[in-house]
C-alpha cells in the first residue's frame, strides 16, 4: 500500500539529475520555492520560467510523469476549497488561478527533488546547515523505520480482520484502535532494542 | 590463559519477577565455537545480553560475567563491548542507519577511528560478508538474508575477539543458511551461537550447552549431547537429522 | 488498507497541511519564528529529560504516528477518520517530546511525501505541534489534574484531542487570511465547522487508543509520575512545561486572529487599509453554523459566535466524559495515590 505512494521514490532512476550533489539541488529548489511564493501574481515571466526549468529537470531526471501528475492530484481538493471560497467572497489578493499556479510549481519542484536525492544526502545538509542533533537522529530514525512500521501495522490490521466476525462500525474503531495501541507498544519495545544495539557498538 | 567468556552462578530477573537466570556457570576457551540451545523461553538471549552489559545492574543480578578476565561493570563497559561482538535476533533493530554503508561504519565511528581507518574496516568487513558495492543501498530494500549479512559485517567492523549470535539462520532459505554458515565458518573468532538450528550446531560448533527454564542442563561435546535423545527431547529439542542419517549437503 | 489509498490519504492530510503558495511570505516567516522557538524550547527540555535510553523512542513514536496515521476508520460511504495523534503524542511522551516528535513527522511528510509545502513548515508545525501538540497538552493536563484515574485520562485525552483539532484549523485558518488567500470570516466558518467534526473523531479514535496502550503496558501509557522500567524514572512534569506551551500557542494564536478576526475601532481601521489588511466587518456567508449569526454589527456576530462556541466546547466535554465512562468499566478504574 505504501508503494502506490512511494512508488517510484524506490526505483530511483539514475540520471543526470540524481547525480548531483544533494545541497546543490536542495538550494536551488528552495530558491525556487522562495521566488514563487514571493512572486507577485502578474509575474507571468517568473512562472513560465520556472515551469521551464522544472519540465527540462523532469525530463532529464527520467521521473515518470504520470507519477507526477497523480502526485499533483493530491493538491486539488485545496485549491478548489480556495477557489469555491473566494468565488462566494473574494479575497484580498490573488485569485484563485494564482494559488493553484504557485501550489503547482512548488509542489513539482519538492517532489522532483525528493525523487533524485537520496535522503542520506539530505541528512547530510541538515547537518551542515547546524540542525540540532537530536532532532536529526529523529528524522533518520524515523525514516529508516517507518516503511518497517507500516508494514506491520497492515500485518496486524489484516490477522485482526480475519478474526472479526462483528460487523458495525463500532467493532471496527475497536479493532483499528487495538492495532495502533499494539503499534505503539511495538514501536516502544523496538526502541528499547535497538537503544541496546547502538550501545552494544560503543555508542555513548 | 584466561578463558574467553567465564560466567559464574549468573542468576537474573527482570523487573516484573520473572526468573530468567537461575545460577548459570560456564566457560568458553578462546577459538572455541559453543551452540547454546533451549527451548524459547529458556533464557539465550538474557543470557547473551548479559556478555555486553546489557542489562541493567539494579534488577535482581547475582553471579559474575567475565570477558578476557575483565568482569562486566559499569567501568568496563567500553571495553567488554569491544571484545564481545553481539548480533541481534531481529536483523531491523541493529541496522538502524539509513544505508549499509552507514551502518556497518557505526562501530568503528564510535571506537573512534579515523576516517580513514572507518571506511577501510567498514570495506573490509562488507567483503568479508560478500556485501561489496551494497554500501549505498537503503537498509529496508535489502532482503532478510542480505540484513542479516549486513548485522555480521556490522560487528565484524569493530574486530572483536568474540562473537555471540542470538537465532542467526531463523527466517533464512535454505541458500541463505548456507551462505551465513560458510560465512561463520571462515571466521576465527570464539563464538557462541544461540540457536534452534541443530544442524548448525552440529556442523560449526565443537561444544553445546543447553539451558532451560534459565539453567544450564547439559554442557558438553555436541555429537554426545545431540545424540542423547532422551536428553533433547526433555528440554524441548530433538536429535537433528544430520545425526541420524548422512546428509547430502555437507 | 482500502485499495483507494491514495485518495484516503488525500482527504485526511489535506485539511491540515498547507501547501506552498496558499501563506504568503510574511506569514511564512512569522510562523516560522514562532515555531523555531517552541520547537527550540521542546529540544533543551528533552535533552534535559528524556534518559538516553528513551532517544530512539523519539524517532519510533514519529514512525509509529506516520503509520498510525494512514489507517481508514470508516465513517460512512466511503469517508473515513485518520488519527493526527497530537494530543496523543503528548499523552504518552509529555509535551516536549511530542512537539519534537510532530515536527518530525511533518518534516519527512513535507519532504518524502510533499504533504505540505517547505515555506508552509512554520506554519503546519505551529498549528499541528505547537497548537495541536502542545497547546492540546496543556488541556490535557489541566482535565487530568482535575479527573483523577484512567477515566479522567481517557476523557481528558478525548476532549483534548477535539480541543486541539478546533484550535489548530483555527490557527491555519488566520493564517490564510493573513495571508489574503481567503477572507478570514470564509476561512474561519469552513474550517472550524469542518474540524469540529474531525475533531471528534480525533478525540474519540485518541481515546481508544490510549486506552489499549494502557490495558498492554501501563507504564508505556501515562507519562506522568514515575516509570519503573529498565533503568529510567521520568521526571515528573511541572507546571513550568505546561505554562510555557500553552504561552506559545496562545501568542501565536492571538498575533494570527486578533488583526484578522477583531472588531477594529475607527482609528485603527484606517491604520490598517494603509497596511493593506482589507478587512471588512465579518459576515460570514458560506456554510451553515455561522448563518445563524446574522446579527447587524460587528460585535453583535463576534459575541455570539463566541458564545457558541463556548456553549459547544461545553457539550462536548460532557461527550468526553461519557465516552470515558462507557470505555472504562469500574473495575478498570485505577485511583492515583
Amino acid at each position: 500500500m505504501i508503494d502506490d505512494w512511494v512508488g517510484h521514490y524506490h526505483s530511483r532512476r539514475e540520471s543526470v539529475v540524481s547525480r548531483l550533489p544533494a545541497g546543490l539541488k536542495l538550494g536551488v529548489a528552495l530558491g525556487m520555492i522562495v521566488g514563487t511564493v514571493l512572486a507577485p501574481p502578474g509575474a507571468i515571466g517568473w512562472y513560465v520560467s520556472m515551469a521551464v526549468v522544472l519540465g527540462l529537470t523532469v525530463a532529464l531526471s527520467r521521473v515518470p510523469v504520470l507519477f507526477l501528475l497523480k502526485r499533483l492530484a493530491w493538491l486539488s481538493p485545496f485549491v478548489l476549497g480556495v477557489a469555491l471560497v473566494n468565488a462566494l467572497q473574494p479575497a484580498a489578493r490573488g485569485g484563485w488561478e494564482t494559488v493553484a499556479v504557485k501550489s503547482t510549481i512548488c509542489l513539482l519542484t519538492v517532489i522532483v527533488v525528493s525523487n533524485t536525492t537520496p535522503f542520506s544526502g539530505v541528512l547530510h545538509v541538515l547537518r551542515e546547515a547546524r540542525v540540532p542533533g537530536l532532532l536529526i537522529t529523529t528524522i533518520a530514525l524515523m525514516h529508516r523505520y517507518l516503511f518497517v512500521l507500516v508494514e506491520e501495522a497492515e500485518r496486524m490490521r489484516r490477522a485482526r480482520a480475519s478474526r472479526t466476525f462483528r460487523r458495525g462500525r463500532g467493532a471496527r474503531w475497536q479493532t483499528l484502535s487495538t492495532v495502533v495501541g499494539q503499534l505503539f507498544v511495538r514501536a516502544s519495545e523496538r526502541a528499547e532494542r535497538i537503544y541496546d544495539a547502538m550501545c552494544a557498538r560503543g555508542w555513548k | 590463559m584466561n578463558a574467553a567468556i567465564e560466567v559464574t552462578g549468573l542468576s537474573y530477573r527482570y523487573h516484573d519477577g520473572t526468573e530468567a537466570l537461575r545460577g548459570v556457570s560456564f566457560r568458553v576457551a578462546p577459538g572455541e565455537c559453543v551452540g547454546l540451545l533451549g527451548p524459547n523461553g529458556s533464557g539465550k538471549s538474557t543470557l547473551l545480553l548479559h556478555l555486553n552489559g546489557l542489562l541493567p545492574e539494579k534488577a535482581g543480578w547475582d553471579g559474575a560475567v567475565r570477558i578476557l578476565g575483565h568482569a562486566v561493570t559499569p567501568e568496563n563497559l567500553e571495553t567488554i563491548r569491544r571484545q564481545v561482538g553481539l548480533v541481534f535476533q531481529d536483523p531491523d533493530d541493529q541496522l538502524f542507519c539509513p544505508t549499509i554503508a552507514e551502518d556497518v561504519a557505526f562501530g568503528p565511528q564510535q571506537l573512534g577511528l579515523s576516517e580513514a581507518a572507518v571506511k577501510e574496516r567498514a570495506e573490509k568487513a562488507l567483503a568479508q560478508t560478500g556485501l561489496a558495492g551494497f554500501g549505498h543501498r537503503a537498509t529496508h530494500h535489502l532482503s532478510h538474508g542480505e540484513k542479516r549479512r549486513a548485522c555480521l559485517a556490522g560487528v565484524l567492523a569493530c574486530e572483536p575477539s568474540i562473537l555471540a549470535l542470538d537465532e542467526p539462520t531463523s527466517d533464512l532459505d535454505p541458500r541463505g543458511r548456507r551462505e551465513f554458515k560458510a560465512l561463520l565458518q571462515g571466521i576465527a573468532a570464539t563464538k557462541l551461537i544461540a540457536t534452534h538450528d541443530l544442524e548448525l550446531v552440529v556442523e560449526l560448533c565443537s561444544r553445546a550447552i543447553v539451558l532451560d527454564h534459565g539453567a544450564v542442563v547439559a554442557d558438553g561435546p555436541v555429537t554426545e549431547l545431540l545424540n542423547d535423545e532422551a536428553l533433547m527431547l526433555a528440554h524441548g529439542l530433538e536429535r537433528p537429522h544430520i545425526l541420524r542419517h548422512k546428509h547430502p549437503h555437507g | 488498507m482500502k485499495r483507494r489509498p491514495s485518495t484516503e490519504r488525500l482527504a485526511q492530510s489535506v485539511v491540515m497541511h498547507i501547501p506552498d503558495g496558499f501563506i504568503d511570505g510574511k506569514t511564512a516567516i512569522a510562523t516560522a519564528i514562532l515555531s523555531a522557538a517552541g520547537v527550540g524550547l521542546a529540544l533543551r527540555q528533552v535533552r534535559r529529560q528524556l534518559p538516553p535510553r528513551r532517544v530512539p523512542l523519539l524517532g519510533l513514536a514519529a514512525a509509529f504516528l506516520f503509520a498510525a496515521q494512514m489507517i481508514n476508520f470508516p465513517v460512512a460511504g466511503g469517508t473515513s477518520g485518520h488519527l493526527l495523534g497530537g494530543v496523543l503524542a503528548a499523552a504518552l511522551l509529555g509535551p516536549s517530546a511530542a512537539i519534537v516528535v510532530l515536527t518530525t513527522v511533518l518534516i519527512v511528510q513535507c519532504f518524502l511525501f510533499a504533504d505540505g509545502g517547505v515555506l508552509a513548515l512554520g506554519a503546519n508545525i505551529f498549528n499541528m505541534a505547537i497548537v495541536g501538540g502542545g497547546g492540546g497538552y496543556v488541556i490535557y493536563h489541566t482535565v487530568c489534574r482535575w479527573l483523577p484515574g484512567t477515566r479522567g485520562q481517557v476523557a481528558a485525552v478525548a476532549f483534548a484531542g477535539w480541543c486541539s483539532t478546533v484550535l489548530a484549523a483555527v490557527s491555519c485558518a488566520a493564517e490564510l487570511a493573513w495571508s489574503g488567500t481567503v477572507r478570514w470570516g470564509a476561512a474561519f466558518t469552513a474550517m472550524t465547522s469542518v474540524h469540529m467534526v474531525i475533531g471528534v473523531g480525533e478525540g474519540v479514535i485518541s481515546a481508544l487508543v490510549l486506552l489499549a496502550i494502557q490495558r498492554v503496558r501501563p507504564d508505556l501509557g501515562s507519562e506522568a509520575g514515575e516509570e519503573v522500567g529498565r533503568g529510567g524514572t521520568r521526571p515528573y512534569r511541572g507546571w513550568g512545561e505546561v505554562v510555557g506551551f500553552g504561552l506559545l500557542a496562545a501568542l501565536g494564536l492571538a498575533l494570527f486572529v486578533a488583526p484578522v478576526a477583531c472588531p477594529w475601532p475607527d482609528g485603527l481601521e484606517s491604520v490598517a487599509a494603509r497596511l493593506g489588511f482589507k478587512h471588512k466587518a465579518v459576515a460570514p456567508a458560506v456554510a451553515a453554523p455561522a448563518a445563524d449569526y446574522r446579527v447587524p454589527g460587528v460585535r453583535g456576530a463576534a459575541g455570539a459566535t463566541a458564545v457558541a462556541g463556548a456553549a459547544g466546547t461545553v457539550v462536548v466535554f460532557g461527550l468526553a466524559l461519557l465516552l470515558a465512562r462507557a470505555l472504562v468499566r469500574e473495575g478498570h478504574v485505577k485511583r492515583d495515590a
